[in-house]
């Protein structure tokens, strides 16, 4: 009895995750024996950019118009895959970046540092190229098990433990959420791949319907709180301020990509069939109420913010609710949009975060506004970078952050949510006030005696992460078909394969 | 002959007090055990949905009993890295009451 067809098993699709599985490994038995901490954080960039290698080669192969797969759809490496492979590697090298240049300041270098970040990466790249809840799921607990231990390192610090154990309590509840879900789905529908749920979805009767609905929402709920939707978002502005500000990096922009990754395919296909169906307008309207909450808790609690660090956390949050305008529309157009604000948001992001750190004290203190007053005069560059992003993530011309708002708002109107892209507009009015507010700072006010900066020699590697973020928001935005076209062109094997 | 709806409604039971203790209790430990409760909930859908996909023919009613395994082994890896925060956090204030994280606040 043979069960698997022949070529079902694909090995070279899972090129990029099995490249960085190796290099954590590497990195790893390193760190027991290298003392050169930037040797190690050598080889992981090393690892990162072999992996890169491979998506872009799988990017190429789909703009060609023969997208991979392996293990049936279960694994793919299509336009989405890769592009989001891509975004999150380049999340994950600036924050080895910013890692190297700030942990030993920090007290927090152990060698697990740079494995932890290369195994969680690996989980996210499994969950952007996955095409089966199973694969998914595995994925999805790869990436997090990493990440609550990255959010506890400081183990010594009580806002560092408690950032990793609300992450975690939190975390695993809302798995549980997911994994129940999952078996929902499976009950209604009888499959784990998304192509033959969509299919079963789109033709099964009102009974059926009503179970794979809640599997759907539960799904939702699980996802939902990777990337931070109201009100699965509480979790949000205490662990980004708890935990280290380097692992924040890491948190803020490669878990949300992945997790959105993810959300996006599912969309597209099971919640695409579920919408065929009986009762196909409930899935969306429960998720324009969330994404409309999204984008309003979001952005009133960043203006509300006096800690520069939790108001870069709320922010996150409001930019869950801009990516969700895409997630509404996914869909090839809506895939496309969120593939670019998601690099956009990655630098950008990233960049603040980054600059973040070296205001900070070797604490881990002092992110107040007072600490960033002055700033324009005293260090120029850092402050022109951290200008950059902030305009950037604010969505004004000519920078990155605008182009992927007005993509995303565009897709939203395409696919006939009007309302949540006028939500989106409004709030983005808002959002400018509290960015603002810090670039107001450092270029209009004087250095304040009690918040000085922390004297000490700038770290090369923290540099390099922030130039690369800062010229990649300012390219993005003034050249953003560079990226887009990619995106645009590509084939997306499940949209494609199920579109009738 | 038990129906499955049977034990999906048992194991909807089991999810629904699992959600209700994370949602009450104040204990981390507490707390991450409803989160087992809930884990195994799922697995006894997913075991009870298998069953009734096999019985009409479908050959996924066997992923559905793989997918148990994949759960349990999730599970496993979740409690050593759960209790090994929560270790690392008694040493520094001997409780594990939740109320007492409240630190990061502003």
């Amino acid at each position: 009895m043979t069960l698997l067809p022949e070529g079902f098993i694909v090995w070279s699709v899972l090129a990029p995750a099995l490249f960085l599985l190796g290099f954590a490994l590497l990195t790893l038995l390193l760190g027991v024996f290298q003392r050169d901490r930037g040797f190690v954080a050598a080889v992981a960039l090393t690892g990162i950019a072999g992996a890169a290698v491979f998506a872009l080669h799988f990017l190429m192969e789909a703009q060609r118009g023969s997208a991979e797969s392996g293990f049936g759809l279960r694994y793919l490496a299509d336009a989405h895959a890769s592009a989001f492979t891509l975004v999150i590697l380049l999340g994950t090298a600036l924050a080895v970046l910013v890692g190297q240049g700030t942990l030993e300041r920090l007290d927090l270098d152990h060698p697990e540092y740079f494995p932890l970040l290369l195994l969680s990466a690996t989980g996210a790249v499994v969950m952007v190229s996955a095409g089966d809840l199973i694969t998914l799921l595995l994925g999805l607990e790869i990436m997090s098990l990493a990440v609550y231990v990255l959010a506890a390192w400081r183990s010594d610090v009580r806002q560092s433990q408690e950032a990793g154990l609300k992450y975690f309590l939190l975390g695993s509840f809302a798995s549980a959420l997911f994994i129940y879900g999952i078996a929902l789905t499976y009950g209604a529908g009888g499959h784990f791949d998304y192509a033959s749920l969509m299919a079963v979805f789109a033709a099964t009767g009102f009974e059926a319907h009503i179970t794979a609905l809640l599997g759907a929402v539960l799904i939702i709920a699980g996802l939902g709180f990777k990337v931070a939707f109201v009100p699965f978002h509480q979790w949000a502005p205490d662990v980004y301020t708890g935990a280290p500000t380097p692992v924040t990096t890491f948190m803020a922009v490669v878990v949300k990509t992945a997790a959105f990754g993810a959300l996006l395919r599912v969309a597209a296909t099971i919640f695409a069939g579920l919408e065929a169906g009986a009762l196909g307008a409930i899935l969306p309207g429960v998720l324009v109420v969330l994404i409309g909450a999204t984008l309003v808790v979001g952005n009133l609690g960043a203006l509300l913010q006096a800690g520069v660090k939790r108001m870069l956390a709320y922010s996150a949050v409001a930019h869950a609710g801009y990516l969700g305008l895409a997630v509404v529309a996914a869909g090839a157009d809506g895939m496309a949009a969120a593939g670019f604000y998601l690099a956009a948001y990655t630098l950008m992001t990233a960049g603040a975060f980054a600059v973040l750190t070296q205001v900070m004290d070797d604490d881990d203190r002092g992110d107040t506004i007072e600490h960033f007053a002055g700033l324009g005069r005293r260090r120029p560059w850092l402050a022109a970078a951290m200008a950059v992003c902030l305009l950037s993530l604010a969505g004004i011309p000519p920078f990155a952050g605008f182009i992927g708002k007005v993509l995303v708002i565009q897709a939203a109107i395409t696919a006939g949510h009007v309302v949540l892209a006028v939500l989106a507009v409004v709030t983005s009015v808002v959002a400018v006030v509290y960015y603002a507010r810090v670039v107001v700072a450092m270029y209009f006010r004087e250095q304040s005696s009690a918040a000085r900066l922390p004297e000490r020699p700038a770290s090369r590697s923290v540099d390099v992460a922030i130039g690369i973020a800062a010229v990649g928001t300012l390219l993005l935005g003034l050249l953003p078909g560079l990226w887009y076209t990619l995106l645009e062109q590509g084939q997306n094997l499940l949209v494609f394969v199920s579109s009738p | 002959m038990v129906a499955t709806e049977a034990y999906v409604a048992l194991s909807g039971v089991l999810f629904s007090i699992g959600a209700v203790g994370v949602l009450t209790r104040r204990s981390a430990i507490m707390i991450f055990l409803c989160v087992e409760l809930m884990l195994n909930a799922a697995n006894l859908a997913l075991v009870a949905y298998a069953y009734r996909w096999a019985g009409t023919g479908l050959l996924t009613g066997i992923s559905g009993q793989t997918a148990v395994f994949i759960i349990l082994a999730v599970a496993a890896a979740e409690v050593a890295i759960g209790l090994g925060i929560l270790v690392a956090i008694f040493r520094n204030r001997a409780s594990t009451d939740v109320d007492a994280l409240s630190e990061v606040r502003l």
